[in-house]
């Protein structure tokens, strides 16, 4: 799978995850990785929400430490080709 | 104007705090009696919810003694105070085999004594919480959430006090998950009392058989970071005298559906706070309104 394709099936997942995870409705049309975390309603403590989510979904780790200084959804994306999505 | 009044309050707490370190114990606790029973009298608002607590637990039913419970309740808190500007004083090594009794499990134990763990307490209003923290910071620091004194003077000086012991305060207003990551990260402690309305943070969990909402952060800190958690409690046995019980690490595997394992974590939190309070009632604080329905 070319690097551009995973970059896509991640933002799915992640998609999926925030869709049922969410507690406000952003506007989804443009979600992207250039969607701010602070746009899909995820704060400090949410934050930690998603962590458990993507572990259960994609499978990986992520430090909460790490994840926590990102501004875009893009980042992440970037942060789970790197540890092997 | 301000200024004036702040300094001429941090002067008030001055001389209180120079009569709590020089009059003899049993002094201050009769000090501390008499405010906790003007306090009493003069919030009624805090009585009222306390003594609607103590009916809806299910610890009492009669109306006059849930009154009584609170009461001796509020005079709890008094104590926790004077207690706790003390406990330099009793904590130190060659006191403290007559102060303290300690339960402690292997499992914490071990995560206590290993330089490279950190632990998640998490505990409740009860006996003397700061006692406790006191203790467990001779092994490692410790850090929690403390709301600040609106009088900044007094705020250097409770600092000032309580840096005698390993504890740095997170100010409740900055209760960011990163403050929280930057203790983990050290192999610290992270003390948490999770006992408080959690509001929409909060996930509603039975508290005494009626839902309250329940601060998820514990929970959540050890399922994604896999810190040991463990809950603890103070019990006041005599004038300076407690008892700091901890329980067996939580071992609650990710099953992957995170509300049950959020769920399952806080309920057993709350079942182990529900069983200390029923020791002696009289030592938690029922004047907080945990339920909100």
């Amino acid at each position: 799978m070319t690097d551009t394709a995973k970059q896509e099936t991640i933002l799915g997942q992640l998609r999926g995850i925030l869709e049922e995870s969410s507690s406000i409705e952003p506007d989804w049309d443009s979600f992207g990785p250039q969607s701010t975390i602070e746009s899909l309603g995820l704060d400090s403590l949410t934050i930690l929400d998603l962590l458990y989510d993507i572990e259960e979904v994609i499978g990986i780790h992520l430090e909460a430490k790490e994840v926590l200084n990102v501004t875009t959804v893009g980042e992440i994306i970037d942060m789970l080709v790197a540890k092997g999505a | 104007m301000k200024r004036i009044c702040q300094l001429a309050e941090y002067g008030f707490f001055r001389c209180v705090l120079f009569l709590c370190d020089t009059l003899p114990y049993s002094v201050t606790c009769l000090v501390s009696r008499g405010t906790a029973n003007l306090w009493w009298l003069v919030d009624k608002k805090r009585r009222i919810v306390a003594r609607d607590n103590i009916i809806r637990s299910g610890i009492e039913t009669d109306p006059k003694r849930a009154l009584a419970i609170a009461k001796k309740a509020c005079y709890n808190m008094a104590l926790v105070i004077v207690e706790s500007l003390r406990s330099t004083d009793f904590l130190s090594d060659d006191a403290i085999d007559q102060h303290l009794k300690i339960e402690i499990p292997d499992d914490v134990k071990a995560v206590l004594e290993d330089p490279e763990q950190s632990l998640i307490i998490a505990s409740g209003h009860y006996g003397n919480w700061e006692v406790a923290g006191h203790w467990v910071s001779r092994y490692k620091p410790v850090a929690g959430i403390s709301r600040a004194m609106n009088n900044p003077y007094i705020e250097g000086l409770v600092k000032k006090r309580k840096s005698r012991y390993r504890f740095r305060p997170i100010p409740k207003h900055d209760g960011n998950t990163g403050r929280f990551l930057e203790v983990l990260d050290n192999h610290e402690i992270l003390a948490l009392l999770f006992d408080q309305h959690a509001g929409e943070y909060g996930m509603m969990i039975d508290f005494f058989g009626h839902p309250a909402a329940t601060f998820k952060t514990a929970a959540m800190l050890h399922l994604v970071t896999r810190t040991p958690l463990c809950f603890a409690s103070c019990h006041r046995v005599g004038p300076m005298k407690f008892e700091i019980n901890f329980s067996p690490v939580i071992q609650q595997a990710r099953s992957g559906n995170k509300n049950e394992d959020i769920k399952a974590i806080l309920s057993s939190l709350n079942r182990d706070l529900e069983n200390t309070i029923r020791q002696d009632p009289t030592q938690y604080l029922w004047g907080h309104r945990r339920w909100r329905d």
